[in-house]
């Protein structure tokens, strides 16, 4: 993990001194709100429905377990004991008061975190393959390249004040755990023939009103090129971008309506015209910043262990191994999924008192280090397969160890109604109603992989559009509705979702997914997930089954 | 009829006016019959920029024992979120909370509307 130097620390230092000025002089009235906004929102802090929210970035999703009790500290001291983990793997606190923020950014700011770039029309913090560094299929570490630009684009002044906010995310993996296709920019770290690293460029995918999967504009773009390509696309897009129309604004519009091919032909004419050695980041500083992400010590060991494969005896644990333990790329050693999705529980909550406890497990047994997934779930990525029945016991004493990982009460749900000013409709209670029907783990087992994903407002932050079912709150004729699609992925095989029908009363969206995972199991064949069978039928099956009554 | 609500600047809580000040609770919110008084009450709380942040009318409906926002946007900031019970205001618990979670009914707030606008 990258730790901040002393030019970072004082950077951090300012900016909390600059932000506590701020905040006073709004409290004292000399700055009105429509000056402060724009401020507070540069370093996270929102104005929400019960109280203000502070979201903190969590670049490329890496904590490290004394960062992580930080929060739980945190959360415990200046909000209500707990925090919510985002799909863009920050954590939001929803109970935050004015006057502490700028405490609570110099604690933080202590353990190398803040929360700038979690709002405004900037280059927001980025995020990569959660796997990053510890699966085998990588082609490089993405992290590497996320602090790249995670330093490059922080307080970059040409890049702050872009006509809407623009997101990145990194994966080196051609199993996409990154959701690549739905960022503004989606980077996808490669060898090519000749076994060159490169990175392919995807440009203008997004979710919200409009979806888009992003395009290619670039197979392959040589890594010493990274900064300079990136400078010419964000120039054309600040250049091009319609600042007049909000809805119209991200690149993925401006993509869209010139094509994927004029938009890179004007990105290629930029770059050409760069001074690239001013830009291109010289080699000292990548080796300074690779120094960061080099692997920790891990201890030759047996590929298999007798202790892990002794537990199994437990079904119960057997079941958590099959779910939420992964290969590791060093022998031995596993990655140990934590679910934040116990079933009527919030998705992606979790107490102070469980951040602590996953900051010990880690500690002890996972050399320090906690990812978090975009999913909303968290993730021990170096667990030795020996300590995995204890992991798993230390977890499940906290409730933690829900076996559901990508299974069906596995659900992406944003805050929606309950706390969120843009939100239409209540998002959670609808992933809980629809948990609780799947809690039990042999129905969730044998439904098999299967991702739901719910927003509260077409801005999408529950991903929807990319959810094998899709669940969409809407506000029709002032009552809470619910819009389902299907067939939506956000992985290597990406693709927005279909609308299954019309709206449904909050009431009958569970009941609709339970007939929709009916259609499923009757009309499945071997191996066949969810998203699998849909694409083989079709829709008529799963319409007919929900719109039954309506006939 | 109307109240009037915003947010409190110094920890964002949601509050109502209430004869001339403001109170956390919806239940001693001042009910506004006539328009004219509220889009005074409104232009005045635009003022007091020390205390309370983006003030709005909301409509108000008769329910079976009080009244109640007509939004449910707004019954949520009145009471408080809907998964965590033990969260918000509706945590103190009362009769004024049983007669809230017994509206039903739902409409687009202003405040959400002007939220979008201003963005």
């Amino acid at each position: 993990m990258y730790r901040y130097d002393a030019i970072d620390k004082e950077i951090l230092a300012d900016r909390v001194a600059e932000f506590r000025e701020q905040c006073q002089r709004r409290l004292a009235g000399e700055l009105t709100e429509d000056q402060f906004k724009r401020l507070r929102l540069m370093n996270g802090l929102y104005l929400q429905l019960h109280a203000y929210m502070l979201r903190i970035a969590i670049p490329y999703g890496g904590l490290t377990s004394g960062q992580l009790r930080r929060l739980a500290h945190i959360a415990r001291t200046y909000d209500r004991g707990y925090g919510h983990f985002t799909t863009r793997t920050n954590l939001q606190l929803h109970w935050i008061k004015l006057k502490d923020a700028p405490d609570i950014l110099a604690e933080l700011a202590e353990v190398g975190m803040h929360a700038i770039q979690t709002s405004g029309n900037d280059i927001r913090n980025i995020t990569a393959d959660p796997l990053a560094g510890i699966n085998a299929d990588e082609a490089d570490d993405p992290r590497v390249w996320v602090e790249v630009l995670r330093q490059w684009s922080t307080f970059h002044p040409e890049f702050s004040f872009l006509p809407r906010k623009f997101k990145i995310a990194v994966t080196a993996s051609p199993a996409d755990r990154a959701a690549t296709k739905i960022y503004d920019i989606g980077l996808r770290l490669h060898r090519n023939a000749a076994g060159e690293l490169g990175f392919e460029m995807l440009v203008g995918g997004g979710l919200g009103r409009t979806p888009y999967l992003g395009p290619t504009i670039r197979q392959h773009l040589p890594v010493r090129h990274l900064l300079s390509y990136m400078q010419a696309i964000l120039r054309v897009y600040n250049r091009h971008g319609r600042r007049d129309n909000i809805w119209k604004a991200r690149i993925k519009v401006l993509v869209a309506s010139l094509g994927a091919e004029a938009f890179a032909r004007e990105v290629e004419a930029e770059w050409e015209s760069t001074d690239k050695a001013a830009i291109d980041l010289p080699d000292t500083e990548l080796a300074r910043i690779r120094s960061a992400f080099i692997a920790p010590a891990f201890e030759k060991l047996p590929a298999t262990s007798a202790t892990f494969d002794a537990a199994k005896a437990d079904p119960a644990f057997a079941r958590f191994a099959r779910h939420n333990v992964r290969p590791h790329k060093v022998p031995g050693y596993a990655i140990v999924d934590v679910s934040l999705k116990k079933p009527g529980e919030t998705p992606g909550d979790c107490s102070s008192d469980q951040m602590d406890l996953i900051a010990d497990v880690a500690e002890r047994w996972s050399l320090d280090e906690i990812r978090v997934a975009y999913e909303q779930n968290l993730i021990l990525p170096h667990v030795k397969l020996d300590d995995v029945p204890a992991v798993w016991k230390a977890l499940d004493g906290a409730e933690l160890a829900t076996p559901n990982i990508g299974l069906v009460s596995d659900i992406i749900a944003c805050p929606g109604l309950d706390y969120c000013s843009l939100a239409n409709a209540r998002a959670i209670p609808i992933a809980q109603a629809i948990a609780t029907r799947f809690a039990d783990p042999v129905l969730a087992e044998k439904v098999g992989k299967l991702d739901i994903k719910i927003s509260g407002c077409i801005n999408a932050c529950g991903h929807h559009h990319v959810g094998a079912i899709g669940i969409l709150g809407v506000d029709k004729k002032g009552e809470e509705f619910y819009q389902v699609s299907l067939g939506g992925s956000g992985e290597a095989d990406a693709s927005l979702g279909q609308i299954l029908g019309p709206a449904l009363p909050a009431g009958k969206v569970a009941e609709a997914v339970d007939q929709l995972v009916d259609v499923y199991l009757r009309e499945r064949q071997d191996g066949e997930r969810f998203l699998d069978t849909f694409r083989r039928t079709g829709m008529t099956p799963f319409k007919e089954a929900v719109y039954a009554d309506a006939h | 009829m109307k109240a009037l609500t915003g947010s409190r600047l110094a920890d964002g809580e949601a509050v109502f006016l209430s004869d001339g000040g403001w109170v956390d609770r919806f239940a001693r919110a001042q009910l506004f019959a006539d328009d004219d008084a509220a889009l005074a009450a409104e232009a005045h709380a635009k003022t007091q920029i020390t205390v309370v942040v983006d003030p709005y009318l909301i409509d108000v409906i008769e329910v079976e024992g009080g009244w109640a926002p007509l939004s449910y946007r707004e019954r949520v900031r009145a009471m408080g979120p809907t998964n965590k019970l033990d969260h918000g205001k509706q945590a103190e618990g009362g009769e004024e909370f049983e007669v809230l979670s017994h509206a039903h009914g739902a409409a687009r707030s202003k405040g959400r509307v002007e939220l979008i606008k201003r963005k």
